[in-house]
């Protein structure tokens, strides 16, 4: 009986050769995506990659597959990434992919036109979820190349148009396989920091196969579920990402999402002018308005109580002075007239008076006025009459009236 | 006098604030008199920081934050 040996050993041989063949463990296929299924229960991706004379059976793990950045399916020209070895169990020579993108234009829209409906679908591009940026927000998360023209781009007009702000780059790969866990790094990390008001994610321009990352689904997710608001900025204005459709805000260029993000500093400046202004117009209402109230309202009323104030007093004072002079002219009038009753009784008491009718009075030598009685013989007097008088030497003093009581007679 | 903000924002936004209170007319005049002093030197304060701002870049790094490996030489974006 010749040798044999049985399938298993076949094609674990098999499989030993093809793993020494250095080309299989590392190649990219390009192929035609045809009888495409994703296994229900693990999730593996089995499909056949064509080209118009051959085809391979190819599987993708579930693992890699949650990666990919595009719904693969039928007819879709892909390049897959991996290596290509036989399945035992099946003597089933077949590739196992990494990695899979798009190839060519039709199938790269087809891909990009399907994930753009489903999340579109799903709310991830709902306006009402887009958030307002910080009007002047102080520290900006930039995910970028390091060495891009874009962070120089951004640089140079955020630093000219308002350079209060701080840049916290988280420096990325921006194309190639590690891009897209390279993004999603960079947005986890910038909005993990408390201190980033706003993250931008932008790269200058490029094929659209350098672009291609800022389609993935993870990064689409990963934006939409940000704390932070996003802004997109990816090529050139006519580039269209699905990170763009799912951003808070869409920039067409780095430049003008620099712009977009912060505030001209020369309209803060010409802000901060006219508030100094309006506040020098409003001290000096201020006290203008003051100067008014006092200048009219104050001293006029003041005025008027003043003079209704002296009217006041002066008819008092007339008043006064009127009750003053009836008063004095009364009192006067009245003393008049019991002076002149008094001069009255005074003059007819005047003892001269009697003298003009012919009667004398009879003075001693002091002048004092003596009755008649009381004069002795030898004693000088004088004799006042009506504008004359007599000195005169009593010769005797005798009484008129028989009286028992007189002690001697008088003779003149 | 009051303390200097803290920062451009406040002090934009104290300077808001006192001209809405100096327009309001029950503000009395003394305290208007207070606010303009104030209003000045919040004014120098805010155009000061504008002539001496300079935009400031830092780096951070991504794999701090622990996600996934594999960050590699950041690319040229042009």
């Amino acid at each position: 009986m010749a040798d044999y040996i049985d399938v298993t050993t076949l094609n674990r041989l098999a499989r030993r050769v093809l793993a020494q063949c250095e080309p299989l463990n590392n190649l990219i296929v390009c192929g035609e995506i045809s009888n495409f299924t994703r296994h229900y229960k693990s999730g593996h991706l089995y499909f056949t990659l064509k080209d118009a004379d051959s085809s391979v059976k190819a599987v993708m793990f579930r693992d890699k597959a949650r990666l990919l950045n595009f719904e693969p399916q039928n007819g879709m020209l892909v390049l897959a990434y991996g290596n290509a070895t036989l399945y035992e169990r099946d003597g089933a020579f077949q590739v196992y992919a990494d990695y899979m993108r798009p190839f060519g234009a039709g199938a790269a829209q087809m891909a990009f036109d399907a994930l753009k409906k489903k999340l579109e679908a799903e709310g991830l591009f709902a306006a009402e979820h887009k958030r307002p940026l910080p009007v002047m927000p102080r520290c900006i998360g930039i995910v970028t190349s390091k060495t891009g023209a874009a962070l120089k781009d951004v640089c140079q007009v955020m630093g000219r148009r308002w350079p209060l702000t701080r840049l916290l780059l988280a420096p990325v790969s921006v194309q190639g396989l590690e891009a897209e866990d390279s993004i999603l790094d960079g947005i986890h990390a910038l909005e993990s920091r408390r201190d980033v008001e706003l993250i931008l994610i932008t790269r200058g321009g490029g094929s659209k196969e350098d672009l291609w990352v800022f389609n993935s689904e993870r990064i689409a997710r990963a934006v939409y579920a940000c704390p932070k608001p996003v802004v997109s900025a990816v090529g050139h204005e006519i580039d269209y990402t699905i990170l763009d459709y799912v951003a808070d805000l869409r920039a067409p260029t780095p430049s003008a999402a620099a712009e977009l993000c912060v505030p001209d500093q020369n309209r803060i400046r010409s802000e901060i002018y006219s508030f100094g202004q309006n506040i020098q117009n409003s001290i000096q209402s201020a006290w203008q308005m003051c100067y008014n109230r006092f200048s009219t309202a104050r001293p006029e009323q003041a005025m008027r109580i003043q003079r209704s104030a002296i009217a006041a007093k002066q008819q008092q004072t007339a008043e006064i002075s009127a009750r003053i002079t009836r008063t004095a002219n009364d009192a006067l009038s009245r003393k008049q007239a019991a002076l002149g009753a008094s001069a009255g009784m005074a003059a007819s008491l005047n003892p001269y008076a009697v003298l003009s009718r012919g009667y004398a009075m009879v003075l001693d030598e002091t002048g004092g006025c003596r009755p008649v009685g009381a004069l002795r013989p030898g004693q000088n007097i004088t004799l006042k009459g009506d504008g004359a008088q007599a000195d005169c030497t009593v010769t005797s003093v005798r009484s008129d009236r028989e009286d028992p009581y007189e002690e001697s007679t008088q003779k003149l | 006098m009051k303390k200097a903000p803290k920062s451009f924002e406040e002090g934009l936004e104290r300077l808001q604030g006192i001209l809405a209170r100096m327009q309001e007319p029950d503000t009395p005049l003394a305290e208007s008199v207070k606010l303009y002093a104030e209003a000045a030197d919040l004014i120098q304060y805010c155009n000061k920081a504008l002539d001496s701002a300079k935009l400031k870049i830092e780096e951070i790094d991504t794999r701090l934050s622990g996600a996934s490996a594999g960050v590699g030489e950041a690319d040229d974006g042009q």
